[in-house]
């Protein structure tokens, strides 16, 4: 039934005019994001990747007109680019350009973006880069990244959220040029279109650019349902066994709750006290800060990829499902098992006893000025103004200040109460000798620690619980599964 | 004493044809040495609201020049967030969290930076809260140990990069003297060892985070007024030093060299292919010719590009870089070579693509391109006062002084082909590469 509601909806709201957000000023740039709301989620079956090689097609390829060669050589001397991102919900076509070099950066934008050139060539080098992304750039390189990976993907199994949107490596091999356009003829489509343009930019120009992505259809084809997550009956572990140095970790479950929603700002409140992405928070402060574990810990409320190159998230990544994560950096091995029972131990701390007053008032104050930061250059203040079109918000910065300015403590551990929790979680390892990770998490043998310097007598009492804090894991939860075999 | 203020307008612009060349740095800078030889550049521009900080402290792995003791301008930019008497690290990481700033830091062999980004009406607590930590900079030998850890962590969470590995073994293999030795990081016995290294530390502080290695950049919502009074008020009593580092120069190299590195696990083969090349400078146009050879030649639109990548694609990244470094360092052409077999022919082509360039002369639309290219870089990265203090900051790494800037820009504009055709005869030379390989297991060598 909501599903028919839902369909209804969307085709009583097929635009007559492509949705727009604009933000004309007197820079002498101008920036583009174009935002088509479709993605890795409507993937078809058997097909994961689709949606990723599609857009990196279009952004890496030629045009009908120009060869990927002409089109870089064009491209070259404005030291302009056409970048493409994809996740679950949208793919992101963006770039700046000096106002100088705008009627011919716009011809090129547009061509790639309406008139695809579909080269068997270029569809050959593309699919290359996005299986070797895949294998060498996620698999073999960036422990981080995969961990946080296989956590999105366990927790989404069986649901349109449930593969990475870099596809897998058999089914890229499988993918056809032909698959590519029948996916782009049927999502990119003018009720799918978020025209985002910022900086010196004339109304004429913009009016021009408006008529011509009309000449994509109106409607789109296939809309996939984004459902909810299966409940997680149980804590369950997958560990990724390569031959690495040390042991990353990503863990958590899903939460109801997204940009709009009624606990939203309370919740990302909440986050950044318990670590606010490379900057601070109780886990950051415990983990890192007083034991020296590792590199650094935090927890988000909304999908945050490459965190271990950004500093702040990257815009035009919404979803309709989100979970609660936590991201423990690399651990060296002996340590792995007393660092993932201090996180839980944190969390059911958080759990328990919410936050005081003071650091209530503290994390508020700082989000409240924090926000502007995250909006500082255009490119951001453009992909966070599409971003609250897609959740139907006021602009990021006021929603976030409102909120917060009318929060009180008692909304915050009410929101803790409501969405966090210490069991029933995903917990996502890479690690060397797996099977050896494994043995130990299925044990509740104490993990004690010893450090290289002499610690305050109340945080060696702690330690003494953290290094018995129950796991309450079986073997039968815990995977191990060969790096090789992760999105293969 | 009155501290020297200069004022140095630059003109806004980006016609290319105009003659004489515009400055490419388009803000009006406020630059000024106090007695104590702190150096602070000030830049308003009309971004509202929002101020950037960045303290640059020209020391990086470049001078970390006794053995043992790799890694320590580094480890640096870790402890000066452990706090001083006044604010204590908690105390200073909740002011800067109550003011909403992002605030981090970043180390090179020639520099560590410091920077915040914050609202303009915070710039004072901003800045007295940095003074502070830069002269008055406290933490035990347990704090010390605690932190040196977090820098293995960090050693730990790159060490699943290939490229990360190359290029330590490229800098390792190239180099005998002189500290380019050593990457940022350090040699990992080092990083190991640094817990036993607390005094060595206190040393390291004493010498070099002093006024004279320190530019302070603050770019945004500013006058410059206000700001040099506040940095008299916090920064005007931090003693001057007499530290000068002894960093050995390295011998010319006389012969080719070459490495391998075996990565345990599958991944895609790397070529790294590097020449001894010239220090920064602003006055003679070597570092301007060999950055130009490096884009015409290996950039993504050049013939060698478009060979292996587009047309053969037999290599999925192909990057050249050439240094801006205070010391003659490296000009690096890397490849990403999807099958073992073709490293030898990658190799090949790039020595044959050098072998072009020190032929025959460029074609100068080509030339031009390239130049327009630089210029568009420049414009379209300071999109906002942080990004604007982030590209003055390298370049103060260099000269102290965003000028450089304009003198480098200089000589792109006065480069002629055959200045690109001979800095590749002079410096793109057998006998001063280094090659590096790196395979995954069954991987030929």
């Amino acid at each position: 039934m909501r599903m028919l509601i839902s369909l209804f909806l969307l085709a009583a709201c097929a635009p007559a005019e492509i949705r727009t957000v604009a933000l004309p000023s007197k820079s002498p740039l101008v920036t583009f994001r174009l935002v088509f709301t479709t993605g890795s989620a409507s993937d078809p079956a058997g097909k994961p990747g689709l949606a990723y090689l599609t857009a990196m097609m279009l952004a890496n390829g030629g045009t009908r007109d120009l060869t990927y060669k002409q089109i870089l050589d064009t491209l070259y001397p404005m030291a302009s680019d056409v970048s493409s991102q994809v996740d679950q919900e949208m793919c992101t076509f963006s770039g700046a350009t000096h106002r100088d070099n705008l009627a011919d950066y716009y011809n090129l934008l547009r061509g790639m973006l309406l008139n695809p050139g579909w080269r068997e060539d270029d569809f050959q080098r593309v699919k290359d880069d996005a299986i070797n992304a895949l294998k060498v750039g996620l698999r073999g390189n960036n422990d981080e990244e995969l961990a946080k990976e296989v956590l999105y993907q366990k927790i989404y199994e069986g649901t349109p959220y449930g593969h990475y949107s870099g596809g897998s490596v058999t089914a890229l091999e499988r993918i056809t040029l032909d698959d590519l356009k029948e996916f782009y003829r049927s999502q990119y489509t003018q009720s799918h279109l978020i025209l985002g343009i910022a900086g010196g930019y004339s109304q004429q120009f913009l009016e021009s650019m408006k008529k011509d992505f009309r000449q994509l259809p109106e409607n789109a084809g296939f809309q996939p349902r984004i459902t909810p997550p299966r409940q997680i009956d149980a804590t369950r572990v997958v560990i990724v066994d390569k031959d690495t140095r040390s042991v990353a970790y990503s863990l958590g479950f899903p939460i109801d709750v997204r940009r709009g929603s009624p606990d939203y700002a309370a919740l990302l409140l909440v986050s950044s006290y318990l670590g606010q992405h490379r900057l601070s928070g109780v886990l950051y402060d415990r983990m890192r800060e007083q034991r020296g574990l590792n590199y650094g810990d935090y927890a988000y409320i909304e999908y945050f990829p490459r965190g271990m190159f950004l500093l702040e998230p990257q815009p035009n990544l919404a979803r309709q499902q989100q979970i609660f994560q936590i991201w423990i950096r690399p651990v060296e091995p002996p340590t792995a098992k007393f660092a993932l029972r201090l996180a839980l131990f944190e969390l059911d701390k958080l759990c328990r006893q919410g936050l005081t007053q003071e650091a209530f008032e503290r994390t508020r104050e700082f989000l409240s000025k924090y926000v502007n930061v995250l909006t500082k250059t255009k490119r951001a203040e453009l992909g966070y103004a599409i971003d609250s079109l897609y959740y139907r918000i006021p602009s990021y910065n006021q929603y976030l200040k409102t909120a917060l300015a009318r929060m009180t403590l008692a909304d915050v551990n009410a929101a803790i109460k409501a969405h966090l929790r210490t069991n029933r979680l995903v917990i996502a390892a890479v690690s060397r000798n797996g099977e050896e990770l494994k043995r130990q998490l299925a044990s509740e043998a104490a993990s004690p620690i010893s450090y290289n310097s002499p610690k305050p007598e109340a945080l060696l009492e702690e330690d003494k619980i953290v290094a018995r804090w129950p796991l309450n894991l079986r073997a039968a939860d815990i995977t191990v599964k060969p790096a090789e075999e992760v999105f293969q | 004493m009155i501290a020297r203020l200069v004022f140095m307008a630059w003109s806004a612009g980006f016609a290319f044809a105009a003659q004489p060349v515009p400055k490419i740095f388009p803000y009006a800078v406020a630059q000024e040495d106090l007695p104590n030889a702190l150096r602070l550049i000030s830049v308003p521009t009309d971004y509202p609201n929002i101020v950037a900080t960045f303290i640059v402290v020209q020391t990086g792995s470049r001078n970390e020049v006794e053995p043992g003791h790799t890694g320590f301008a580094h480890l640096f930019e870790h402890l000066m967030f452990k706090g001083t008497e006044k604010f204590s690290s908690t105390r200073y990481s909740e002011t800067i969290n109550r003011i909403g700033a992002a605030s981090n830091a970043s180390t090179s062999s020639d520099y560590t930076v410091y920077y915040t980004t914050f609202s303009r009406e915070d710039l004072e607590a901003v800045l007295m809260m940095e003074a502070d930590r830069f002269q008055n900079l406290r933490y035990t030998e347990a704090e010390f140990k605690t932190e040196s850890l977090a820098v293995l962590g960090e050693y730990n969470k790159n060490s699943s990069s290939t490229f990360r590995k190359l290029n330590e073994v490229m800098t390792d293999t190239a180099f005998d003297l002189h500290t380019y030795k050593h990457n940022a990081m350090g040699f990992l016995k080092d990083i190991q060892d640094m817990p036993n290294q607390y005094d060595y530390s206190l040393k390291f502080f004493d010498r070099y985070y002093r006024p004279e290695y320190t530019t302070i950049i603050v770019v945004g919502d500013i006058r410059p007024k206000d700001v040099h009074d506040l940095v008299v008020k916090y920064w005007g009593a931090w003693k001057h030093g007499s530290y000068r580092p002894n960093i050995p120069p390295e011998a010319p190299q006389d012969a080719p060299r070459t490495a391998h590195v075996d990565w345990p696990q599958q991944t895609l083969p790397l070529i790294s292919i590097a020449y001894k090349a010239p220090a920064y400078s602003d006055t003679s146009k070597e570092t301007a010719a060999l950055d130009v050879l490096a884009m015409l030649a290996f950039s993504r639109n050049s013939g060698l590009y478009q060979k292996l990548v587009i047309q053969e694609q037999r290599v999925d990244a192909l990057l050249a870089a050439a240094p801006k470094n205070v010391d003659p360092f490296l000009c690096t052409i890397s490849a990403r070579v999807k099958k073992p077999a073709d490293l030898a022919y990658v190799q090949d082509q790039v020595s044959a693509t050098i072998k072009t360039f020190q032929e025959k002369p460029v074609d100068v639309d080509r030339l031009d391109a390239a130049r327009k290219r630089l210029r568009y870089q420049v414009s379209l990265s300071m999109d906002n006062s942080e990004s604007i203090a982030d590209v003055i900051a390298s370049f103060v790494a260099l000269r102290r002084s965003p000028e450089t800037m304009n003198k480098l820009f200089e000589q792109y504009a006065s480069l002629t082909p055959e200045d690109v055709r001979q800095a590749a005869s002079r410096y793109l030379v057998d006998k001063g590469r280094t090659v590096v390989t790196l395979t995954g297991p069954g991987g030929q060598r």
